[in-house]
């Protein structure tokens, strides 16, 4: 490692410490508290781990320095304005709603006292305290989620004070999604966030999951780092969908880990919007047969953002089905990242896994990294992966155009076109609205 | 209206139309015939503004703008229409969106008020109606899995809804069964007015059956060499194209 590198890597260290410190000094007669020890196995096990590099394979493109080398402080809660949830909340949703500002949970402006039959909702400090829901807490956080060692897990698990449990009991159908509102106010000091839930969708339950994260100030400089560990029984159905506008300086990494048991079906969906540097670390692995996984996601990068997806979809048993769809624009000096790998091993017999990244890129500067990668061990399964990195169609902007719609406009709805194949996939149309709604204004602020 | 002045255009250093000169006045329908590869589509691609011809000599003027010098877009707003020879397909983008963008663009820039959602719904199915087109046309993504004589259909539809005043048809006839060919005719017919002028290009007379045309220009080696009414297109699919070019030949 180099010195510089080095000393990177101890000022991080540094405020890191001096952060946990803040905590450890604050919990007096907490000490001993089930979560207190969790964090502090995490806190230790990330001391023993340095940050990736751009050296190591699956951060080549990512260089996590920027986001680290500053001292954060722990997030604020705010008085929130009227206004301010306005923009965030779904009403026609009628959504159970968990609105955090700067990570921490706002109980005056949460659904948490009216939740429908079947659904439980509680803090991770509460549910540590019930033995076996702690054993299966800590069984989850063992998976390393086949991307290998990923440092930001253990970060999430030592900081995270304010994580959640939701779990949707045996054959519960929860038809009010959980709105999960994360809303990142300015403050005096850069701050550090850590949203964190654990999601139990068991036996034949039905869960729809929304997180959204919006920044109240379009500049304001924090950093973000979440994970989600989520479980799937048997017959289980999970929606997950993840819209992202953080601020333009703010950093954010968002990890999940999900596991399905046989005949469960998840989906994830995601718009990546905002955010300086973002980078999404999603992995799937499969636990029994006849599975379904849904991977659609779009990113729409300008200016100098740098958004990188990883994911990680891992076939280890016969008769399961993977799509993986992400489509992404990028204008000005932005980076794109897609690194996909989908393992189909020796037993996933009559696998069927489909991958594709498209991404247009608009400018000279901007760049977009791709990698799908397919490794197959299985010798009768159908897979398709692929790549496509391009530029508008021009003779469809003259067309466009020569029906009067000027050139700007025609580029934008030609762009909006392409990501909308992604946004059709959104089951849930008040969210899919709200996607293209936010793409449309995203391409007009340009 | 229109007045193109000794136009020279060439497409990838290689010139095409080597002096052309036409005039339409309101009202009137020209069509442009000629052998394949004489220029009659660069002629019309040429007055569309299409990017890779470029104008190497000449002037087109329309409603007393220097048509050149304008925008693509700039020329639809003017009143120009074309409707394509292989009209693109767009996934993703519904033929609804489409139609209503450049309605409301056009409104925008003659100074009108946009249409409310309700009013531009309303003048889709009344222009659709008159056009004997489906309603769940509106709902597709434009032109994707359309078939040859749908696309041509759309194309009508597209020039009944933004009013042009000169329309220009690009062998719009080619490839079309004698069904498709009477909606595209009719889609004209019922168009025509004292005020709206048509460029018809074809390369077959059939067409000129169903659109009577005022005037008939035949097009060889990128120059017009003879004009008459519609008696010459009834010659020229009786007698081919070879008399034109022996004609043009011996000058």
């Amino acid at each position: 490692m180099s010195a510089v590198l080095q000393d990177q890597h101890t000022t991080t260290k540094d405020w890191l410490n001096d952060l946990f410190q803040v905590y450890e000094d604050g919990l007096n007669g907490h000490r001993d508290h089930p979560l207190a020890e969790f964090r502090r196995r995490a806190f230790r096990e990330l001391q023993e781990q340095d940050f990736p590099t751009r050296r190591d394979e699956d951060w080549k493109y990512t260089s996590v320095t920027p986001m680290l080398k500053q001292p954060y402080q722990e997030g604020r809660p705010v008085a929130l304005e009227a206004k301010d949830l306005e923009s965030a909340v779904y009403p026609e949703l009628n959504a159970v709603k968990l609105v955090f500002t700067n990570g921490v949970l706002d109980t005056r402006h949460s659904d948490l006292d009216e939740l429908p039959e079947g659904l439980h909702i509680l803090p991770v400090s509460q549910a540590m305290e019930e033995e076996e829901t702690r054993r299966w807490i800590e069984a989850q956080v063992e998976q390393e989620g086949g991307t290998g060692k990923n440092t930001f897990l253990p970060l999430n698990r030592a900081f995270a004070g304010q994580g959640l449990l939701v779990r949707a009991e045996r054959n519960a159908a929860i038809e009010r999604p959980v709105h999960l509102i994360y809303l990142s106010a300015p403050g005096a000091d850069p701050h550090f966030a850590h949203p964190q839930l654990f999601v139990q969708a068991k036996t034949g339950s039905r869960l729809i999951l929304i997180e959204s994260y919006r920044a109240l100030e379009s500049d304001s400089l924090y950093f973000t780092n979440a994970a989600n560990w989520i479980e799937l029984a048997a017959n289980a159905r999970v929606d997950h969908y993840r819209l992202q506008r953080e601020s333009r300086a703010a950093y954010q990494i968002h990890n999940t880990l999900v596991r399905q048991d046989r005949d469960s079906t998840y989906s994830a969906y995601a718009a990546d919007l905002g955010g300086k540097l973002v980078r999404n670390n999603l992995s799937t692995t499969l636990l029994n047969s006849n599975t379904q996984t849904n991977y659609y996601a779009i990113y729409l990068g300008n200016g100098k953002q740098h958004l990188d997806n990883q994911t990680f979809i891992d076939h280890a048993v016969p008769y399961c089905q993977s799509n993986e769809l992400y489509k992404g624009i990028l204008t000005d000096s932005a980076r794109g990242v897609f690194n996909g790998k989908v393992m189909v091993r020796q037993d996933a017999q009559k696998t069927n896994a489909f991958q594709q990244n498209s991404s247009l890129v608009l400018s000279p500067r901007a760049v977009m990294d791709t990698k799908p990668q397919l490794e197959i061990y299985a010798d009768d399964v159908r897979c398709s992966h692929g790549a496509t990195i391009g530029q508008l169609d021009e003779t469809a902007v003259f067309y466009l155009r020569s029906r009067g719609i000027p050139e700007r406009q025609a580029r934008n709805l030609l762009q909006q076109a392409f990501l909308g194949e992604v946004v059709d996939f959104m089951d849930l149309e008040p969210v899919a609205e709200r996607v293209r709604a936010l793409i449309e204004e995203k391409l007009r602020e340009a | 209206m229109l007045h193109i002045k000794d136009l020279r255009v060439s497409v990838e250093d290689k010139e095409i139309l080597k002096g052309v000169n036409l005039d339409i006045n309101p009202g009137e329908v020209h069509a442009i015939m000629g052998p394949n590869g004489s220029g009659k589509s660069t002629l019309a691609n040429a007055i569309a503004g299409r990017e890779e011809y470029q104008i190497t000599q000449g002037s087109i003027t329309f409603d007393g703008q220097d048509l050149l010098d304008m925008e693509v877009d700039e020329r639809a707003h003017a009143g120009v229409f074309m409707a394509f020879q292989y009209p693109i397909e767009i996934p993703g983008v519904s033929n609804a969106t489409f139609l209503k963008s450049a309605i409301n663009a056009l409104r925008e820039a003659r100074g009108q008020e946009e249409l409310s959602p309700v009013e531009l719904l309303k003048l889709l199915r009344e222009k659709a109606r008159m056009l004997g087109i489906d309603e769940s046309f509106l709902k597709r993504s434009l032109n994707e899995g359309f078939s040859g004589g749908e696309k041509k259909r759309n194309e009508m539809l597209q020039m009944a809804l933004l009013e042009p005043k000169l329309g220009i048809l690009d062998e719009t006839d080619s490839g079309l069964d004698i069904d498709a060919l009477r909606i595209v005719a009719d889609a004209v017919n019922q168009l025509r007015g004292p005020e709206r002028s048509f460029l018809i290009v074809t390369h077959y007379q059939r067409l000129l059956n169903y659109i009577v045309p005022d005037y008939v220009h035949v097009i060889y080696d990128g120059r017009i060499v003879k004009s008459g009414d519609k008696e010459l297109a009834i010659q020229l699919e009786e007698q081919g194209y070879d008399w034109i070019k022996a004609e043009a030949v011996a000058g």
